[in-house]
């Protein structure tokens, strides 16, 4: 029985787990649908709406687990620009993006993580949303609630999705552009 | 000759009428039920995600890419929870089949099996989870 097959072991280097092996190539999920989703029986797609600075945004309802109070951050030490912060969200720790930077909105993030910080503004909320990786926060400057809309009141850019932004939506308050979550956070 | 060093241990499981083994160390839960969320666009062999302790981890279905076959009759459906890498994923399986440990010199090369590393004496599959799961139509199941 001593015989070993050569090139068993390295077979089962292969079979063995290591925390540092790579996962990449495991299919990669689409976290949630970037469409707005039905509630079912309807035709009526469901969004949830939110403010940033003076334009109105949406995503759908479905990718959104919970909407925080804002509140402030743990800082990381050289933060990409978009990252803010993380959050330990009952002991997972969820990094908290501003969507504002890649919508174009504001020049810097105004700073919410750490001490130093001041005390975030009372409407702002930090929306938990799923992606492949986890659930990550948007940082949002108000959140208006949710709007049940008719697939045809959805003005789709021609050609489909362009960036991340899936459609328009007129309101009254002006026009709400739906946007795709995940596309915030890259 | 085979010290604990040369041993393998290895979680087996039915896949359609055969058995196949991953790393031990890999599986961090046995889930009995599982109704995952269904996700748009997902491969076919993916069924969905469902919430483990906070974290969205996809549910593969292993029997949509491994060989078709009859479980036996006693095999009671589960979905293991392993990890690969830092990720965590679910896979699908007929039924559990134990934990086994091999020596080395029991475990031979499976050829050119897509997925499959290496066969134990007792016919046990060793996978390349990484190797399976990896998005490519090649390692799909061949009879598809």
């Amino acid at each position: 029985m001593s015989r070993e097959p050569s090139g068993v072991e390295a077979l089962l280097a292969r079979f063995r787990y290591r925390p540092d092996e790579e996962s990449g190539g495991l299919t990669e999920l689409p976290a949630a649908s970037v469409e707005p989703d039905r509630p079912p029986g309807t035709d009526e797609f469901r969004l949830l709406t939110f403010g940033l600075g003076g334009g109105w945004y949406a995503v759908a309802l479905g990718t959104v687990t919970e909407i925080l109070r804002a509140r402030t951050l743990t800082e990381i030490p050289r933060a990409r620009p978009p990252l803010l912060g993380v959050l330990n969200l009952r002991g997972t720790i969820t990094p908290v993006y501003d969507p504002s930077l890649r919508l174009g909105l504001a020049v810097s993030a105004p700073p919410c993580a750490g001490p130093d910080s001041a005390r975030p503004p009372r409407a702002a909320r930090i929306l938990v949303v799923r992606t492949a990786l986890g659930p990550a926060g948007l940082w949002v400057d108000r959140v208006r609630g949710v709007q049940r809309v008719r697939p045809s009141a959805l003005e789709r850019p021609r050609g489909g999705p362009t960036g991340g932004v899936v459609g328009v939506l007129p309101m009254a308050e002006g026009s709400c552009t739906v946007v795709d979550p995940e596309w915030l956070l890259r | 000759m085979s010290g604990d060093s040369q041993a393998v241990d290895v979680c087996a499981f039915w896949v359609g009428d055969a058995v196949y083994g991953i790393d031990v160390a890999r599986v961090e839960e046995i889930l009995p039920r599982v109704v995952p969320l269904p996700v748009v666009d997902a491969p076919e062999h993916v069924e969905g995600v469902v919430h483990v302790q906070g974290t969205a981890v996809p549910i593969v279905d292993l029997r949509r890419l491994l060989p078709a076959g009859s479980p036996p009759r006693t095999a009671k459906p589960k979905v293991i929870l392993a990890r690969l890498g830092r990720r965590r994923v679910g896979l699908r399986v007929d039924g559990m089949a134990g934990v086994r440990r091999y020596t080395v010199a029991e475990i031979r090369p499976a050829g050119t099996v897509p997925g499959v590393l290496a066969i134990t004496g007792d016919e046990c599959r060793l996978l390349d989870l990484r190797e399976l799961l990896a998005d490519r139509p090649a390692h799909r199941r061949p009879d598809l």
